[in-house]
């Protein structure tokens, strides 16, 4: 399959460099497909499930935040947190999530933090479908 | 009265002797830190630069003018992050940084976010408004504090709290040399596009430029701020290894001296002891 190179950065390392045949994240309209001489594109990312598919196969990750960048065949994806399906710790996320839905709970819609909390809701459902 | 001298120097040689061993032991400490922060400021680096160049080239991609975080307004008030050292012996570190920012604000009022003892002890002293005072460790910021922080300084940039956010920190250009650096995070400038790129002007934005950068912008600012604050750190550590290797070496030099003058006190003591015996013993 045609491939294309996919640079995966978070602000404190660099998760991946190298050759891809396709790309699979959550973007701000939706879940998007990137393969090999995809349009120039940019958009940016919301707390999902994401998969990179190269020569070896499959990889399934947790994907929250940043911008994805297509330019050229080369494809950027700026994320918050990346975790690949085998480093997720997924009790912690269950944690998370109790947590989050029992603050929610007692919010109010308007409240100031109430997109902080259900973001940190998103970011642990992802995790848990990325391991489950 | 040449006993007296002679103790005298003996007792600033030991003085001496035991800063030396401080100095000595700062710059072994800061030697060994220096490897794990020069680490951590290169796998920081990637994501700084790259979503550097996503958001210019979305920035570019802009045509509405109503993206806050892009249209400069008259500064009434800027806001400052300074990341300075958490404690002093590391030569101009610190005073370098206070001085850079000093020159750059001018007349104009601001506001601080300090981050390291250092700067939050100058700001407070100084009685300028800080947003926050909870970073005192610069070692210590992590990812998740440097997302709060932008939060915070977004929502009080998009208030119009303050209509220009700047940073100054210390760049880590070589063991040998730091330099302080002063950026200027929002508004955006908007870039020298010399041949109107045109693959820039072809990229799709989903939905459109200004709602990407909307969203992206908080995570692209926390990411300069995390691989500002490991460069800083890395910086402050090298400053202090190489003041300290200095201050060792004129400890050292110092005490080389001062053995010269003891052993010269020392010498003229016997001579004048035995000038006295044989002319007590002649009368």
């Amino acid at each position: 399959m045609a491939a294309f190179t996919l640079q995966i950065v978070t602000p404190d390392r660099l998760i991946y460099e190298g050759e891809a045949e396709r790309l699979i994240v959550r973007g701000m309209t939706g879940d998007l497909c990137v393969l090999a001489h995809h349009i120039d594109y940019a958009t940016a990312l919301v707390p999902g499930e994401a998969s990179v598919t190269t020569a070896e196969g499959e990889r399934h990750a947790a994907c929250s935040g940043g911008m994805l960048s297509v330019n050229d065949n080369h494809v950027r994806l700026m994320a918050t947190t990346f975790e690949w399906e085998d480093e997720i710790d997924l009790a912690r996320a269950q944690r998370a999530q109790e947590a989050a839905e029992e603050q929610l709970k007692q919010m109010s819609a308007d409240d100031q933090n109430y997109a902080l909390v259900e973001a940190k809701l998103k970011r642990a459902l992802a995790r848990i479908r990325t391991k489950g | 009265m040449a006993g007296s001298s002679m103790k005298a120097i003996k007792l600033r040689i030991k003085s001496v002797e035991s800063t030396m061993q401080i100095t000595r032991a700062m710059q072994l400490v800061a030697t060994s830190k220096l490897r794990r922060s020069k680490e951590r400021m290169e796998t920081s680096k990637p994501y700084a630069d790259i979503s550097r160049e996503a958001i210019q080239a979305a920035v570019l991609a802009c045509t509405d003018t109503s993206v806050p975080y892009v249209t400069a307004r008259p500064v009434r008030r800027r806001c400052y992050i300074v990341i300075a050292g958490e404690r002093g012996l590391a030569g101009g570190y610190n005073a370098n940084i206070f001085k850079a920012l000093a020159a750059d604000a001018g007349e104009t009022p601001y506001v601080v976010l300090p981050i390291g003892r250092k700067a939050i002890d100058k700001y407070q002293r100084m009685g300028v408004e800080l947003l926050n005072t909870e970073h005192g460790h610069v070692e210590g910021l992590s990812v998740s504090a440097c997302f709060k922080l932008v939060r915070q300084l977004t929502e009080g940039y998009l208030a119009e709290q303050f209509d220009e956010l700047v940073l100054v920190y210390t760049n880590f250009v070589s063991m040998m040399s730091q330099e302080v650096r002063v950026e200027r995070l929002l508004p955006v400038e908007k870039p020298d596009a010399p041949e109107a790129d045109k693959r820039i002007v072809q990229t799709l934005y989903d939905p459109t430029p200004e709602e990407t950068l909307m969203k992206a912008m908080p995570d692209y600012l926390a990411g300069r701020l995390y691989s500002a604050a490991c460069d800083a750190f890395a910086s402050e550590v090298a400053a202090r290894r190489n003041a300290m290797d200095s201050a060792t070496k004129n400890a050292g030099e110092m005490i080389d001296g001062l053995r010269l003058r003891y052993n010269r006190a020392r010498q003229g003591a016997i001579t004048q002891e035995i000038t006295e015996i044989v002319a007590g013993a002649e009368a």
